[in-house]
């Protein structure tokens, strides 16, 4: 399967210069692989530009392999952070090869060249859009594995699993799959293909009697010609996609057996303990140290002022985390002019000032907004403001490194673990290959651990002593000194006609990472439409962040639109309901949310309803949230949400995630904030950055639609940002009193 | 020397007394399932039960320890590995995502149901308000304390459809 | 299409080599305490060690340490800072952001309502913010009341 000819290698350049490719070989000791690359979706390419410079679109690889005991194993480029993606893909597959469910199991790609291709020309139109497979070009087996000594990324994010390696490449693969053993078996028996059923992972033919399991032709199979537009199923034939099958990552945690990156213990490596400091203001760095103190304490090792951040080392975590409290630490002047958040605001403030009515770049326009705001009749105009916001994954951010005879090993839960090979690469001066990654389950993500700073720390650490050290962060480091979804400020303008519809909207911020059009209501149907960006300085290093820009936007771009409704004496369902009359799958939501919520019905005594409708990574989410306000602070009682992802692969687990989405965002809205103080983060735990803790977490329904023939739409972001407008909106609705900047508690204490 | 039964063994490690029982049960013993968190006994994830009682193993020295009780997430399941019946309900209810803090979930569950087998949505907000999870699977903890209660039916897969 | 793809190979290398050559942050400063399998200075427990109740406290209040501090002075973190507490009147450490369950307790601290509250903080003051934390071993208790006592914000050391 290593034929790599020259010629063959040439040819098979040209067609890499397609769209994707599929191709099949022989495993050692035989059985059937399949490897299949794509080019994934439109959010996650322009987020890859975003942590990774200088790289950017990227193909992902896949491999499926039939062994000779008929288990079917898929190796894929995701890491499971409790999205639930392994189950989904595993059953995407074997539905598709009609394989014996409990005979599918789905590995993680390890780090390493072979498994992923990176493509950095921007060359391909996006297949994200088009039909599974009519872009597949077939090619054969150790193409892949050439392409992949150049490749660097492998991402999870950007809600993409499903969508991407699924869809594109888990469902073609196993239908390729299928066809191969079918015609396999065909040549075999001497018998029709077309005669040849499958089922569980067992060929048979009727007439003759014949049966055998894939694994008796999966070596055979290999010899056959690749189809790679293979037949997929339609939905009226599947078995397991569309069902809730259990997730195969739960029983391990739920006994404390499921390994996280921090509970790493390499065998035969006798480790050690780094906790560390940051500088308490981005961009600093170290200028004097004093560990005198630390020198003295019990199990302390070594102390290292590593330039930008002080480390030390000693026999167990807790006590480098008791030693490194007590380093006195010199810090370099931050040279940003931001010591609070009323500087950071002033100086979003000075940006909008400056593009004015009509400045900033253009994101998006349409029909004359300037114009049809002079004409209309009443003009709405209102200033909203979001706050700094940390990821804070359950899991602190931590890594495992061991350097040594020019080799590094790396033990950490990551989102990226090449970009975090690389990064460890250029780092410490070893090359990638000399670096292997491990990356276990993570203890949540939220978009944090698609950096890898503290990998590259570990590293450093690891190098200087010459001995194997996990570090962990403390709660204290991972709230104050990481990377953050970032604070804006949006000025909105809307224009109603005499009949209070909505006939021109302008809105300009300041900031704009992804996805591109979550600053854009492109799901209403306004006529004049401008949307602009007057770009200001972040004082907090961004990350993207569940959601991403969606976080945001979705609060600023829903509550002015009730703002809206509310100024039409519309109500604010029925409004956005006249504003979507041409998007069926719009409507058919926000119809279900008003059955489902009991909208048009009375309120239970002492509560109120807010709605937001949001349409991001490909789903269409809207919520009602119901409110109590009668204690004056708002108890949140009741949330309904209704979902379209087009179709969903397994409803339950969906559903789990859009609960999560929404917690997430309620967290957010009620409690999220980030103070400066002398340019430092002043929150530092989960006492003072606070989260939804049992007790305050309303009741959740979660309803799905499937409404056909779209593109499957991601689970993990959409259920977020109809959140926190939908609980503003309903604290309105409550109150009269509208909220145009988060946290929300604190405004009613 | 600290000594201590741990998930029904007598141990005896060496650690300095004002070790929280976390890092010696993680880092000295070697059993990983209870998590560091927070360090400041506000977020749950390193519960475990110190005779019978849920503590914050990470603000609860060794020292607290000697002599006593401490029973973590690896010994909750029987003695052939058979789930408890709240972990049984986590599995139907399908409740973890990330799980990095179910087990810390799972220990002040467990203490709840022992102390009281019937607990009312108040019960339970009061003993699980100690317990952050990320993911927000808050609704599906309380589901599954009412289904390991026997309160409400476990989930089956067919329960999961619609659409 | 084939000179994008010559083109794609060609970026390709160059960023692998980017990759390479990017500068190396340096160590500033580097102490080694001892080397790893060195045993560790061993620090003897002074044997005339006080045994008495306040000093066992000392020990026990390890646990309580993760939120409260008890230096003079110390700021504040998840909760008040406790030295001098017995006396206190409760939740009126200035600065501190207490719970309407404390402020508005009218409790005046003393050994029996620090007993009280610290065997079953939620059941004593209800909304309170000490969610974790309770002090179930009596003797324990005793011990840490006895060490809070022994306290004072009026020292100077």
């Amino acid at each position: 399967m290593n034929d790599m000819s020259p010629e063959k290698k040439k040819s098979g350049l040209a067609k890499w210069s397609r769209r994707g490719f599929i191709g099949a070989g022989v495993l050692a000791g035989g059985g059937l692989l399949i490897g299949i690359g794509v080019r994934p979706g439109n959010p996650i390419g322009s987020l890859a530009s975003k942590v990774a410079p200088g790289a950017g679109e990227q193909l992902v690889n896949s491999w499926v392999k039939i062994d000779m005991n008929n288990v079917v194993t898929a190796i894929v480029p995701h890491c499971e952070m409790g999205q639930g993606a392994h189950s989904v893909l595993a059953q995407m597959l074997a539905d598709e090869l009609d394989a014996a469910w409990d005979q599918v199991q789905v590995m993680q790609a390890p780090a390493d060249g072979s498994y992923v291709v990176s493509d950095t020309a921007r060359m391909f139109a996006a297949p994200f859009t088009l039909n599974a497979a009519d872009w597949l070009e077939p090619t054969w087996d150790g193409l892949f594995t050439q392409l992949g000594k150049s490749m660097d990324l492998l991402i999870t994010g950007g809600s993409s699993s499903i969508r991407t390696t699924g869809q594109n490449q888990m469902r073609i693969a196993g239908a390729a799959a299928r066809q191969m053993l079918v015609g396999a078996a065909a040549d075999a028996w001497g018998v029709p293909a077309s005669e040849i059923a499958t089922r569980d992972s067992v060929l048979t033919h009727e007439a003759s009697g014949n049966s055998a399991p894939y694994s008796e032709f999966a070596t055979a199979a290999a010899e056959q010609s690749m189809d790679h537009t293979p037949t997929l199923k339609t939905r009226d034939q599947y078995r397991l996609m569309g069902r809730s099958k259990a997730r195969t990552d739960i029983p391990a945690k739920v006994n404390g057996t499921a390994e996280f990156g921090i509970d790493a213990v390499p065998e035969g490596l006798e480790l050690s303990y780094a906790a560390v400091v940051r500088p308490p203001v981005p961009g600093t760095n170290v200028t004097a140290m004093d560990a005198s103190r630390a020198e003295g304490m019990p199990g302390v090792l070594q102390i290292l002022n590593m330039g930008n951040f002080v480390a030390v080392v000693a026999d167990s975590y807790w006590q480098a985390q008791q030693a490194v409290n007590t380093v006195q630490i010199d810090w370099s002047q931050s040279e940003s002019p931001v010591r609070t958040m009323d500087d950071q605001f002033a100086v979003f403030a000075a940006a909008l000032d400056e593009a004015g009515e009509t400045g900033g770049n253009q994101a998006a326009a349409r029909g004359d907004a300037p114009a049809a705001l002079a004409e209309a009749a009443t003009v709405l105009e209102a200033e909203y403001r979001a706050p700094y916001l940390a990821h804070a994954p359950m899991e602190p951010l931590n890594c495992t490194a061991h350097v040594a005879d020019g080799k590094c090993a790396i033990w950490t839960s990551t989102q990226v673990p090449l970009m975090a090979r690389s990064e460890v690469a250029s780092t410490i001066g070893i090359g990638a290959d000399d670096i292997t990654i491990h990356h276990p389950y993570l203890g949540g993500a939220f978009g944090r651990r698609l950096g890898s700073e503290y990998v590259a720390m570990a590293a450093r650490v690891a190098q200087a002593t010459g001995y194997p050290v996990k570090m962990i962060w403390s709660r204290e480091e991972d709230t104050q000194k990481a990377l953050y979804r970032c604070a804006d400020m949006s000025r909105m303008r809307a224009g109603l006609s005499e009949s209070g519809a909505l006939v021109a909207y302008d809105s300009v911020f300041t900031q704009r990472h992804d996805p591109a059009e979550a600053c854009v209501p492109a799901i209403y149907n306004i006529a004049n439409t401008s949307v602009r960006v007057a770009e200001a300085e972040l004082h907090l290093p961004f990350q993207a962040w569940r959601s991403v820009d969606h976080s945001q936007q979705g609060f600023f771009i829903e509550s002015f639109i009730d703002e809206a409704a509310h100024a039409a004496g519309t109500d604010p369902l029925e409004y956005r309901l006249a504003m979507v009359e041409n998007a069926p799958r719009h409507k058919a939501v926000l119809e279900k949310l008003a059955e489902i919520s009991n909208w048009r019905g009375p309120n239970a005594e002492g509560t109120a309803k807010g709605v937001a409708i949001v349409e991001s990574f490909g789903t269409i989410v809207a919520e009602v949230i119901e409110v109590d306000m009668t204690s004056g602070k708002p108890k949140m009682t009741n949330c309904w949400a209704v979902c379209d992802a087009g179709y969903v692969m397994n409803p339950d687990g969906f559903r789990n995630q859009i609960e999560g989405g929404i917690v997430f965002g309620l967290t957010a809205a009620m409690y999220g904030e980030l103070e400066l103080k002398d340019g430092a983060i002043v929150q530092s735990n989960f006492h003072d950055y606070k989260m939804l803790r049992m007790d305050e977490v309303p009741n959740i329904e979660v309803a799905l639609i499937n409404s056909g023939d779209v593109p499957v739409g991601g689970a993990g972001e959409p259920g977020l940002p109809p959140a926190a407008p939908a609980l503003a909106n309903a604290i309105f609705a409550a109150t009269g009193r509208r909220l145009r900047e988060l946290p929300i508690a604190k405004q009613f204490t | 020397m600290a000594s201590f039964i741990l998930n029904g063994r007598p141990v005896t490690v060496d650690a300095d007394p004002a070790m929280p029982i976390l890092w010696v049960v993680r880092e000295k013993v070697g059993l990983s399932g209870t998590k560091f968190g927070c360090g400041i006994a506000q977020c749950g994830a390193c519960t475990v039960h110190l005779d019978g009682q849920p503590v914050r193993s990470c603000s609860t020295s060794i020292s607290q320890a000697e002599g006593r009780e401490v029973t973590t997430i690896e010994g909750v399941a029987g003695p052939d590995g058979e789930l408890s019946k709240v972990q049984q309900a986590w599995v139907s209810e399908q409740v973890p995502q990330c799980g990095y803090c179910q087990s810390g979930q799972i220990m002040s569950a467990t203490a709840l149901l022992r102390d009281n087998p019937s607990p009312t949505d108040a019960d339970i907000d009061a003993a699980m308000s100690g317990n952050i999870c990320r993911c927000g699977t808050y609704t599906r903890i309380r589901r599954a304390i009412k289904v390991a209660a026997g309160q409400e039916p476990p989930r089956t897969e067919a329960m999961g459809e619609e659409a | 299409m084939r000179n994008r793809a010559i083109l794609a190979a060609s970026l390709l290398t160059v960023m692998v080599t980017a990759c390479g050559s990017s500068e190396q942050p340096e160590v500033l400063e580097q102490i080694v305490v001892r080397e790893r399998g060195e045993a560790a200075p061993i620090v003897q427990a002074d044997p005339a060690a006080p045994t008495d109740l306040a000093a066992l406290g000392e020990d026990a209040f390890q646990m309580c340490s993760g939120c409260h501090a008890i230096e003079a002075g110390a700021p504040s973190s998840a909760g008040p800072n406790l030295r001098g507490v017995v006396g206190r009147v409760a939740g009126s450490l200035d600065g501190y952001p207490y719970s309407d369950a404390l402020t508005g307790s009218e409790v005046t601290w003393d050994e029996a309502s620090l007993d009280l509250y610290l065997a079953d903080p939620a059941g004593y003051l209800p909304g309170t913010d000490m969610l974790a934390g309770a002090v179930r071993d009596e003797e324990n208790r005793a011990a840490i009341i006895a060490y809070l006592a022994s306290t004072s914000t009026d020292d100077s050391e």
